[in-house]
């Protein structure tokens, strides 16, 4: 009988075990070593033993008895010292065994970030039972408190199971969504939101940056100044293969063993299966891949033919009522196509990815009822071009017609429920037409369907089709675009009612059919969330255009004008020698003096970029904003300091207010100008808001245009003072950011909402001081030079990646 | 296991049974008395309208309600019950959205040594708190409950609360040290069981039954998850997501094996499938995997039957 001798007692090895005594139970004498005092458990349910939902009873796979029955000699707790090749031998901590056959099975580690403090007691990893066990026992403390390091699958286990044992859990997390190796970006936001009902707190984007406390940890302590007190530290950010003893044993380790498609190393006789395993390239870490190894490894050692085959793999998170699924590949990407479906109110979302008609990826959470025929066609590569249409409802849908949305509302029965906010029924709204509701308003009025979340409103409005017929127009308001039925009102209005506060939140509680919007709706919720919630959200560069992007505007030779702020129009001797300095350094083609009363640079190449504005901003000057959905100018004539006709400071007003307004990020870009007289030589009826100086103060107007539209500004209000002046000009200013549609300028917004409105609501004193104030919590993140901060931190992303002229030259 | 308990003396539940809505009046469906003939026949005898007695008024109250003393009170079997040795009720409605579906009421006898817990929690000031709550003769462990809240996510209560999903603990004493973990090991409890119970009103309830070794609530525990979003918008089925069982050990599959599956009028689960309705059925060991009585409760959620808890003694 050939002796075989199996270092680790771990599910792929023991699987290896079961095999062979299944086909041929006296082909091997069997010795297993196991470092942990125990044999072969199902390590990838500790999570509900953690949590208390199983027993380790429950979980051991092979037991005393088994060993037993099988014949095969433990040596549990005995780590194995090393192996002599050459002589064939194991040799333990308690003797030596000779192997004609050796399996590798140790495993992996986890990988533990050597943080300062990481040595500290109380600083697990999340590997076996005795890391479970202190989990355990941390948790019998009343009001105790742990950080669990790592948003991955086995930080996120361990989290519930330490809330549910009573604990007061943060998950940190590195990246800017949970679980992203195996989620998008959607499917994390929903179950953040998800361990957020069980009380469990995330923070993403989190820098850890060291654990503090005596001998034991008692605080983690995160770049950003938050300091979380703890009982217990949890480090679940990944594993390493175990490959020590075999490196030191002579056989070829790369990232881990390498092994065959029979799992042989470089060793004929040594074997190597599990987590401690590298194939062509490839680590492994779920069950799956592993109890195949098993399978093709025994077989191997009985002379079998048979080899290791990569395939697809599905995700599953063992967090109770948490349902996810994720196979293959879902990053976007070129020619690729996604069918995303939602369903807000039940927090359901899905997302398939299809190339060359085949399903390459897909992503699930809430309902994952599909996701092993989904995984079925990505594995098989099924060709699905024929269930396009129906392919994201799963089996159950396919080969029917495609749905017509009107014939299934005209389907559902009175009691199918319509509006889920306020429990109104199809029936209560027909109920409701039949008594004279005839649009959208009325059904709102009447019986408050779609006046909460209005989400539903689109099937309110094919209720009111179906029953009204054609004496029902549906209204003419446009959705943003494709990605969503929703118009900008709509957007604005359930990002503040429901406190979205960030885009993968808008994305599915507001139901977008695209993953993560489009490059139309992008920039529009991006605005919105950045001017909703301007300390919570953080802008998003991505959303941006590109001269937002770059910070200057590109041209049509693809170089781009540098324009430098001047306050109010004024500059000085200096700031003109360091723009002069400027254009001669960058060899800018063009200086050109522009209608806002500033100088700007045109054709400065993109390398140059941060390296002038470095230079200008050394001069004292700071970007002119030339390029944004923002304040540009504030345009004044010289007023009382030189004008015989001046009646006010009005360029001391105009800089005042450019001193305040700018930076701020506005629905489309904003104008200003105030004139010192009625002469107006700073043309300030036609900007958004014109002031015009008399004798008695200010006029401030609104509304103007001097573009495709040509138009007078509208008296807003006449005010005795400047700091009226301000506090007005700066409260219209912010009741169009909160309130306007993006890329309407101030005179389309003030048409739609009427001018009467917009005096209402400023008239009021409060209203005012409230619009101030929430202007000015804006302006403390906003205020602030981008041009400064580029020049700072991101020099690198705007140099050439290769001097090609010169290797022309060579 | 240690979870297993054999040869137990007498179950904590004595009996149960299933009310069902006929027009107006709620009338007997399944039921299992055991050895009470009279009590079984003084209910067959009975019908309540809405508001009367014990499951008529968990109809009207859109609630589960316990009472634990007959005397006095709006029970109408007070005699027949009090013949019968029992002294506590627990009546569990079964709503499906605003639809009362069935009244599961159980029954237990008062003496000093059965231990165990029937509880309702509600969520009440941000946390779950004990609404009433039978527990025989683990006296410091009511006292203890009566005086602990669960924030989301946190124990049993908190946990089902959070996740609307039935939760099966085990090592309730030794092993789960929760805040109440002490006493629910002085008292014996090991295995709860925890479930969603939805009502008209919106409000949050949870039922537990806490088992004890000596006098378990039940020797086999399933959890049956029906969801669509789970297990498919086909034919109505349900998949066994966790149990265990003093005989068979762990119910649960790991996570590269099928589950086990019934579709609707399958077996007893299947009927609570095809029915929606509670089942009690007894005396048909070879139904109810070996035991005398399977007790299966269906949970609706958003229209559809979500989950089925039963349990076998």
């Amino acid at each position: 009988m050939q002796k075989l001798v199996v270092i680790g007692a771990g599910m792929a090895s023991g699987r290896v075990l079961e095999h062979l005594k299944e086909t041929a139970p006296d082909a091997f004498d069997i010795t297993l070593f196991n470092a942990e005092p125990r044999g072969n458990y199902n390590r990838i349910m500790l999570s509900p033993v953690l949590s208390g939902e199983k027993t380790y009873a429950e979980i051991v796979t092979h037991d005393d008895d088994w060993y037993g029955q099988h014949g095969i000699t433990c040596r549990f707790g005995e780590k194995v010292l090393s192996v002599d090749r050459d002589r064939k031998v194991v040799i333990g901590e308690k003797g030596e065994v000779p192997y004609d056959k050796l399996i590798f099975g140790t495993g992996s580690s986890p990988f533990i970030i050597p943080l300062p403090g990481h040595d500290k007691q109380g600083v697990v990893a999340y590997r076996d039972l005795e890391d479970t066990n202190a989990m355990v026992e941390a948790s019998g403390k009343p009001g105790a408190r742990a950080v669990v390091i790592g948003g991955g699958l086995l930080g996120l286990e361990a989290a519930a199971g330490l809330r549910l044992r009573g604990m007061e859990v943060t998950v940190l997390h590195i990246a800017t969504h949970l679980m992203e190796r195996q989620l998008d970006e959607a499917a994390g936001y929903l179950l953040k939101k998800d361990l957020e009902k069980r009380g469990i707190k995330v923070i993403l984007q989190a820098q850890t940056q060291e654990i503090t406390g005596g001998d034991q940890a008692e605080a983690v302590h995160l770049a950003d100044g938050t300091v979380l007190p703890c009982n217990i530290v949890v480090m679940a950010v990944g594993i390493r293969p175990a490959v020590q003893l075999a490196k030191d044993c002579g056989l070829t380790v790369n990232r881990a063993i390498e092994v065959d498609a029979q799992m042989q190393t470089s060793d004929p006789d040594v074997y190597a299966v599990g987590e401690c395993v590298e194939y062509m390239g490839n680590l492994f870490g779920l069950v799956a891949p592993l109890y195949d190894q098993a399978k093709v490894l025994a077989k191997t050692l009985l002379g079998d033919a048979d080899a290791f085959r990569m395939k697809e793999l599905s995700t599953k998170l063992k967090v109770t009522g948490c349902d996810l699924f994720s196979a293959g590949d879902f990053a976007e990407g070129e020619g690729r196509e996604d069918i995303v479906f939602r369903d807000p109110g039940r927090g359901i979302y899905k997302r398939l990815v299809i190339q060359d008609d085949q399903l390459i990826g897909a992503v699930m959470y809430g309902d994952t009822a599909d996701g092993n025929w989904f995984f079925g066609l990505i594995k098989d590569g099924t060709d699905v071009s024929e269930m396009r249409d129906n392919l994201i409802f799963g089996p159950a849908f396919q080969g029917r017609a495609q749905a017509d949305p009107m014939a299934a509302v005209a389907a559902l029965p009175p009691e199918a429920e319509i509006c889920g906010c306020n429990g109104v029924c199809k029936g209560d709204i027909v109920a409701a037409i039949e008594a004279g509701a005839g649009d959208l308003g009325a059904i709102r009025a009447t019986t408050k369907a779609s006046a909460s979340c209005g989400t539903c409103t689109g099937l309110v409005e094919q209720v009111l089709s179906v029953t009204l017929g054609d004496d029902f127009v549906l209204p003419t308001s446009q959705p943003v675009c494709g990605c969503t039925d929703l118009t900008h009102e709509d957007v604005r209005r359930l990002i503040k009612a429901q406190e979205l506060k960030s885009q993968p939140a808008v994305w599915q509680e507001l139901g977008w059919k695209t993953p993560n919007g489009c490059h139309v709706c992008r920039p529009a919720v991006n605005y919105y969330l950045l001017a909703d919630w301007p300390l919570e959200y953080q802008d998003d560069l991505q959303s941006r255009f590109v001269n937002e992007r770059n910070h200057a505007n590109i041209q049509k030779d693809g170089t781009f004008s540098v324009m430098p702020r001047m306050w109010g129009g004024i500059t000085t001797p200096d700031e003109l020698r360091a723009i002069a300095d400027a254009a001669d350094k960058y060899k800018v083609p063009t200086v050109k003096v522009t209608g806002g009363q500033r100088i700007d640079l045109l054709g400065v190449k993109k390398q140059d970029l941060t390296a002038i504005w470095y230079d200008l901003n050394q001069a004292g000057m700071v970007s002119g904003h030339a390029y944004s959905k923002g304040l540009r100018t504030v345009k004044t004539c010289v007023g009382t300091d030189h004008c015989r006709f001046g009646t006010q400071d009005s360029t001391g007003l105009g800089i005042k207010l450019e001193k305040k307004l700018w930076g701020s990020w506005t629905p489309h870009k904003v104008k200003l100008a105030v004139s010192g007289c009625p002469r107006n030589c700073a043309e300030a009826t036609c900007k958004d808001v014109g002031i015009i100086c008399v004798d008695s103060g200010y006029q401030v107007g609104v509304g103007g245009a001097a573009g495709m539209d040509v138009k007078e500004t509208e008296r807003l209000v006449d005010v005795p003072t400047e700091e009226e002046a301000i506090e007005w000009t700066t409260a219209f200013i912010q009741l169009y950011r909160e309130n306007g549609k993006y890329l309407d300028r101030p005179y389309k917004w003030v048409a739609k909402v009427g001018l009467p409105w917009v005096k209402e609501v400023l008239s009021d004193p409060a209203e005012r001081t409230a619009l101030n104030e929430r202007f000015e919590i804006s302006q403390s993140v906003y205020r602030k030079d981008p041009w400064a901060e580029h020049a700072e931190k991101r020099a690198e992303y705007y140099q050439p990646l290769a001097d090609l002229t010169q290797e022309a030259a060579e | 296991m240690d979870t297993a308990i054999d040869t137990p003396a007498r179950t904590f539940i004595e009996v149960a049974e299933v009310w069902v809505p006929d027009g107006d009046k709620l009338v007997l469906g399944d039921g299992n008395y055991g050895t009470l003939d009279a009590f079984a026949e003084a209910s067959r005898r009975e019908s309540f309208a809405w508001g009367e007695g014990l499951p008529g008024k968990a109809w009207a109250e859109g609630r589960p309600v316990v009472l634990k003393a007959f005397d006095g009170s709006y029970f109408k079997r007070t005699e027949a019950a009090k013949e019968a040795g029992l002294t506590a009720a627990v009546a569990v409605p079964v709503f499906s959205g605003k639809v009362l579906k069935a009244v599961l009421v159980v029954f237990c006898a008062d003496d000093d040594h059965r231990t165990g817990a029937i509880e309702v929690w509600k969520y009440s000031s941000g946390v779950m708190m004990l609404e009433d709550g039978y527990y025989g003769a683990a006296r410091h462990f009511e006292w203890v409950s009566q005086h602990t809240h669960f924030p989301h996510g946190q124990g049993l209560p908190g946990g089902v609360w959070a996740s609307q999903t039935p939760i099966l603990m085990r090592d309730l004493g030794s092993g789960y040290r929760f805040i109440r973990a002490d006493s629910a090991g002085k008292a014996g409890l090991t295995t709860g069981i925890g479930m969603p119970i939805p009502v008209p009103d919106g409000a949050s309830y949870v039922l537990a039954l806490l088992s004890a070794r000596g006098t378990p609530i039940a020797r086999r525990f399933e959890l049956w998850d029906a969801r669509s979003a789970r297990v498919g918008k086909g034919e109505p089925s349900a998949i066994l997501t966790d149990g265990i069982c003093a005989r068979e050990g762990a119910l649960w599959v790991g996570e590269t094996e099928e589950p086990r599956r019934v579709a609707a009028w399958q077996g007893l689960i299947g009927r609570v499938l095809g029915t929606g309705l509670p089942v009690v059925e007894s005396g048909t060991p070879g139904l109810t995997a070996g035991y005398e009585t399977l007790i299966a409760l269906p949970i609706h959620l958003d229209g559809e039957i979500a989950h089925i808890v039963a349990w076998y003694c």
